[in-house]
């Protein structure tokens, strides 16, 4: 008696719910978190994607039911790997390799700075009253990567729109610390942001701010990002891998540490 | 091909060490054909069903578990969700609900739990989907009885 519910508790925890065999490369549904051989769920993914004439960005996990948009597989204790559902689909002409980077980001630690992006200067030296350029395709990129989705101009101008309304009204307030200034804009656009991409939020946030404060370009931001974690993407990087280095120095030369520079603007 | 044989075998070693365990479902195997199998339920109780054994055939394709196995009656049956003639199942587990975590043998619990539980509103045999539509409970409890007793249970003597 006591062996067979051994046995059978056994195949329950480490056997595919799929094949029924021990599980072969690992991997696991990203919202519920069940787990399948790689090979098994990923030849389920296509069927089910065969099936419907609308193409779907989403699987429903064949134990739960809940949706997942990807697959996690190649867990090595540090990093992973994600199969994304809808890469065979039509949407993924506008998800590119580096809404795929954007969104690998959001599954890791990034420690507590990248390259040589100083957060607490950006504050300290009122750089935050210029409005940055890129803002807008930053984080138009940055909603489409998170929501998977192409169309997120309205929830793109709803956040800008607020980081502009609080810049304009910024001046007013100005007795609080830099400290204080950072933790408000951050509750600020958290609020903000959070109907629309809920657990996401605290991290969007970081990374937004750190793209602020880095004043780079969106291409020189992906280069130092990608650096920094020590990715091989080819978008980002083949151009020639030198160039993030060239690029570093640009960061300090932008951080001017005279904050009267900006008042005029 | 390999891995529905595969699976199927797994599915065929669960069955005979739960032999015990479930004693409303008996699963066999094809002596020469891993893709045929057959399965007697017992009626759920409290059911016109009760006290009937039901035959099933089951006809797993190559994709198994991909693809869900083909389910029909082979005893007689009335109830809305069985053709009667055929003995094919209207159930959606076995077309678009299916999942390839479903086994043979949660497939027959889930017949099972069909067999208690009719859906009249997408009947394949309508005489008795209407019985039931138009609130004549005993007469379709009657009818199904009469065919458990007819073709579900020993004849006597």
């Amino acid at each position: 008696m006591d062996q067979k519910e051994e046995s059978s508790s056994s195949s329950v925890f480490d056997s595919c719910p799929i094949c029924l065999s021990s599980i072969l490369e690992e991997s696991y549904l990203d919202q519920c978190f069940h787990k399948f051989c790689y090979s098994c769920i990923l030849q389920w993914t296509k069927i089910v994607g065969s099936k419907h004439c609308s193409r779907q960005s989403f699987v429903k996990c064949p134990l739960c039911k809940r949706k997942s948009s990807s697959i996690i597989y190649g867990y090595d204790g540090s990093s992973f790997q994600q199969h994304l559902i809808y890469q065979n689909s039509d949407n993924s002409v506008f998800f590119t390799k580096t809404h795929k980077y954007r969104l690998q980001c959001y599954y890791v630690e990034p420690g507590n700075s990248i390259g040589n992006i100083n957060v607490l200067r950006y504050w300290k030296s009122n750089k935050y009253r210029q409005p940055n350029q890129w803002l807008y395709s930053w984080v138009s990129r940055e909603i489409q990567a998170l929501i998977q989705e192409k169309d997120v101009d309205i929830i793109v101008h709803h956040i800008l729109g607020a980081i502009d309304s609080w810049r304009r009204n910024e001046p007013k307030a100005s007795k609080l610390s830099p400290e204080l200034k950072q933790q408000e804009f951050k509750s600020m656009v958290a609020d903000v942001a959070k109907p629309f991409i809920r657990g996401r939020t605290d991290r969007f946030v970081n990374e937004l701010e750190m793209f602020l404060a880095s004043g780079l370009n969106i291409e020189a931001y992906d280069k130092v990002y990608v650096n920094h974690m020590g990715w091989k993407i080819s978008e980002i990087t083949t151009e020639d891998d030198e160039e993030p280095n060239e690029r570093n120095p640009l960061i300090p030369f932008l951080c001017f540490s005279d904050e009267d520079l900006d008042e005029n603007t | 091909m390999q891995a529905s044989r595969a699976r199927l075998f797994k599915e065929y070693k669960e069955v005979q060490r739960e032999k015990v365990a479930d004693p409303d479902i008996q699963l066999v195997c094809d002596d020469s054909n891993i893709f045929k199998w057959t399965a007697l339920i017992k009626g759920p109780s409290e059911t016109p069903y009760e006290g009937g054994v039901f035959q099933l055939a089951f006809s797993v394709p190559e994709q198994y578990p991909l693809q869900p196995p083909q389910v029909r009656f082979l005893t007689k049956i009335f109830h809305p969700n069985v053709h009667f003639k055929t003995g094919e199942i209207c159930l959606d587990i076995l077309k678009n609900a299916w999942s390839p975590a479903w086994t043979l043998q949660s497939v027959c619990r889930a017949i099972i739990a069909l067999m208690a539980h009719p859906e009249p509103d997408s009947p394949l045999n309508c005489d008795s989907g209407n019985l039931l539509r138009s609130g004549d409970v005993r007469g379709f409890q009657s009818m199904a009885k009469m065919y458990t007793r007819l073709a579900a249970m020993p004849k006597k003597g």
